[in-house]
């Protein structure tokens, strides 16, 4: 069974068609990449397979689970259980400390466990910087508490919604880095970039023009 | 760690770490709180606050003598020993005399100007608790022959602080005095012989006290050119009071008159009958000793004492205490030669107006002294009360709210202000109750600090208050810190509870976009 099953899927905005008709499968431990100009749907996509958002139409099935017809409720704890998110802007509270940051993830997943969250901060190569606050940490070093945060809990899905999209070369490349050891572990990723670079990483890239999927190219040259 | 040390340790450093929104929303709980809790205390306070003040304008039971009981240290005494110590807030004896105010000497027995006065004994240490509203400039008496002199009387005699005064009394004496008078009797033959008896009253001093006239055997008078009565007939009446007015007061022996040029003190004839008037006057002169008796007299003594008092304090009070001088009751014993006298003692006590009315049959009953409520003051005493508590109440409502309108204001800017962070707690799979719990546990924890905060000023705030309004001190009450912290605590939560609405219809998808 594959992981992520998109089938006719439609975001309708209106008179906007943010994503039409599209399908897609993803299976375990596959790295998906998505890209596209602005405009074309990539982060309503990511948002129907993060359980934030709910299709017009089709069907989204998510580790055999149809994400596309349940509760909001039901919906966070998907969420909770399955995913880990990255996003653009790498979102932290800012008044928590680094390590306490991922503690949250972990906090509302099951228990906070300080030592754990350290682990994954060192795995990110910021077991250093764990008391330091949000503003004390540069925009490559809060990604990857992003990073630590969301693999904390395991999850079988790491969604990543242009997660260099700030960062300098060097800082993008550590976490490529990151995305290959997650990948090499069995982890599943979905990540939505601009950046070339960051898309001839993946196993597959899916090109998405005007909420449909434009291209599909498979990654020959692609090494675990 | 568990969770709800996690749970704790994220809304503490919610709080701590972002100290500017921190303050805001802790000021506005504080501040209600302490209004709160300052309101409270006053509340609380005020019947007893207001009790003080109430007695600060004036005794509310009065003692007086009874029909037939003296007021003096005795019955005073047995009066207070019916009241309780510590209702007891003081009691004043006061003796009330008409003094005369002496000026400038100007000659013997000679003054510039002489005034009646009020003048009041009293003690002063005990005026000072029943009458604390006494206003006075200089000092209350301390040494003898001082005076506290009211700004009417002070101003009208001219007395000046540190001057002196004159007063006077005139001590006024009943004296008994027993005399022992003698009864004459004679009789006289009168007109055409029929015979005048008289009975005649001597005093010790041989003076003429009465003469009465037994004229029954008497013809009537014949005068010229009318019939008059006899002296007992109706026209003779007067003639004949008047006629035997005259002895009083003479020496015997007796002479009538029989020219205009006599001596006053011979006796005029009742004109038209001077036949019966020679025959009255024949008998008194001729009567003889029959008896003696005793009788007692009341006489009055008068005698003038004069005392000077230097002036020590001028007092204001508003009332008519303004136009009395006050001098100690030791003083007003020397000057009038009376001790051990009062006219009224004013007592301050303390107690519901039921328990006073009680009180004070008790002690018109018991030592028959006349003991009166000073109604007027004790009814406004209550009504005033309930007004004040009423308003206190009503403010302490409209800060309550206020205070929540505030809280909720600052709580919902808090909400949008942290839109992403609810955002990204959602996201990172945060249920809505995990939402409610955070931003209710923070406004918690901000009720807990902002209302121990506000204890504590609101006890600072009560104080100024108290003193302010009331001029007293305030006793801190305990049993207020943990109510104010629950009260803030339940506020701030029911504050919460539309930002925490807010915060949990909060999108998570809108993490994504990059805002
Ligand atoms: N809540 C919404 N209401 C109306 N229109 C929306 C909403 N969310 C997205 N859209 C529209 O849907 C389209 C797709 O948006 P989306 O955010 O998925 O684009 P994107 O591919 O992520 O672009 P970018 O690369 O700039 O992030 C856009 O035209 C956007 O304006
Ligand atoms: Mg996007």
């Amino acid at each position: 069974m594959s992981l992520l099953e998109i089938k006719h899927v439609s975001k309708i905005y209106g008179e906007l068609k943010a994503l039409d008709d599209v399908s897609l499968t993803v299976e375990k431990g596959e790295w998906i990449a998505i890209m596209g100009p602005s405009g074309s749907g990539k982060s309503t996509m990511m948002n129907i397979i993060g359980c934030m958002d709910k299709p017009t139409s089709g069907q989204v099935l998510l580790d055999g689970m149809d994400i596309s017809r349940e509760s909001g409720k039901k919906l966070t704890e998907i969420r909770r259980d399955k995913i880990g998110l990255i996003f653009q802007q790498f979102h932290m509270v800012s008044y928590l400390t680094a390590v306490e940051n991922v503690m949250v993830s972990q906090y509302y997943h099951s228990m906070p466990d300080e030592s754990e969250a350290l682990e994954a901060l060192d795995r990110v190569g910021l077991k250093q910087r764990a008391r330091h606050l949000p503003s004390q940490l540069s925009g490559g070093e809060q990604q990857r508490v992003c990073v630590a945060r969301a693999l904390i809990n395991h999850p079988e899905l790491i969604l990543a919604d242009e997660p260099t999209g700030n960062l300098d070369e060097a800082n993008e490349n550590i976490v490529l880095d990151l995305f290959r050891q997650l990948h090499r572990e069995g982890t599943t990723l979905i990540v939505v970039t601009h950046d070339p670079e960051v898309g001839e990483a993946a196993q597959r890239m899916i090109v998405l023009e005007h909420g449909r999927v434009a291209k599909e190219v498979v990654n020959e040259s692609f090494q675990a | 760690m568990s969770k709800r040390r996690m749970f704790l340790k994220m809304i503490t450093a919610s709080l701590l770490r972002r100290k500017s929104r921190m303050l805001t929303a802790l000021l506005s709980v504080a501040v209600g709180a302490t209004i709160l809790a300052g309101l409270v205390t006053v509340y609380v306070d005020v019947p007893r606050q207001m009790a003080a003040s109430f007695r600060s304008y004036g005794a509310n039971m009065l003692l007086m003598p009874g029909e037939n009981t003296v007021l003096n240290q005795q019955s005073v005494d047995a009066a207070l020993s019916l009241i309780s110590e510590e209702k007891l807030q003081g009691a004043s004896p006061y003796r009330y005399v008409y003094t005369e105010f002496m000026g400038n000497q100007t000659g013997e027995g000679k003054y510039s100007s002489q005034l009646r006065f009020m003048t009041a004994g009293t003690s002063f240490e005990n005026v000072q608790k029943t009458s604390p509203y006494f206003a006075v400039e200089g000092r209350y008496p301390e040494a003898q022959r001082e005076a506290l002199v009211g700004k009417n009387a002070a101003s009208t005699i001219g007395a000046k602080l540190g001057g002196s005064v004159r007063i006077a009394y005139d001590r006024t004496e009943l004296v008994e005095i027993e005399e022992t008078q003698t009864e004459l009797q004679g009789s006289a033959p009168g007109y055409y012989d029929a015979e005048v008896s008289v009975t005649v009253i001597l005093n010790s001093d041989g003076t003429i006290k009465t003469v009465a006239m037994d004229l029954s055997r008497q013809t009537p008078f014949r005068v010229a050119g009318m019939t008059t009565s006899s002296f007992t007939d109706t026209y003779g009446i007067a003639h004949a009071e008047s006629f035997t007015d005259q002895f009083t007061g003479k020496q015997l022996p007796l002479t009538l008159s029989t020219s205009e040029n006599d001596p006053d003190e011979y006796i005029d004839a009742v004109s038209g009958a001077t036949a019966s008037s020679k025959a009255v006057v024949d008998a008194v002169n001729a009567a003889l000793p029959v008896g003696t008796q005793t009788d007692t007299q009341q006489i009055t003594n008068t005698e003038r004492a004069a005392m000077s008092f230097t002036v020590s304090g001028i007092l204001e009070t508003g009332g008519e205490e303004e136009d009395y001088i006050y001098i100690s009751l030791r003083d007003m014993e020397a000057i009038t030669n009376e001790k051990d006298r009062f006219d009224v003692v004013e007592l301050s006590v303390a107690g519901s107006s039921e328990e006073l009315n009680a009180l004070a049959n008790e002690i018109s009953e018991n030592t028959g002294l006349e003991c009166r409520l000073v109604k007027r003051v004790t009814k406004s005493e209550a009504s005033v009360l309930g007004k004040l508590q009423a308003l206190v109440f009503l403010v302490t409502l409209v800060v309550l709210v206020l205070t929540m309108i505030s809280v909720s204001t600052t709580m919902t800017a808090v909400v949008s202000e942290r839109r992403k962070e609810i955002g990204l707690r959602k996201a990172l799979g945060a249920s809505d109750n995990s939402i409610r719990a955070e931003f209710l546990g923070e406004g918690l924890f901000l009720g807990l600090l902002g209302g121990a905060i506000g204890a504590l000023l609101g006890y600072v705030f009560a104080l100024v208050v108290s003193r302010q309004v009331f001029g007293s001190d305030l006793q801190f009450n305990f049993a207020l810190v943990p109510a104010t912290i629950i009260v803030s605590m339940l506020v701030s939560a029911l504050s919460c509870l539309i930002p925490v609405k807010r915060a949990v219809a909060i999108d998570p998808a809108l993490v994504l976009k990059g805002e």
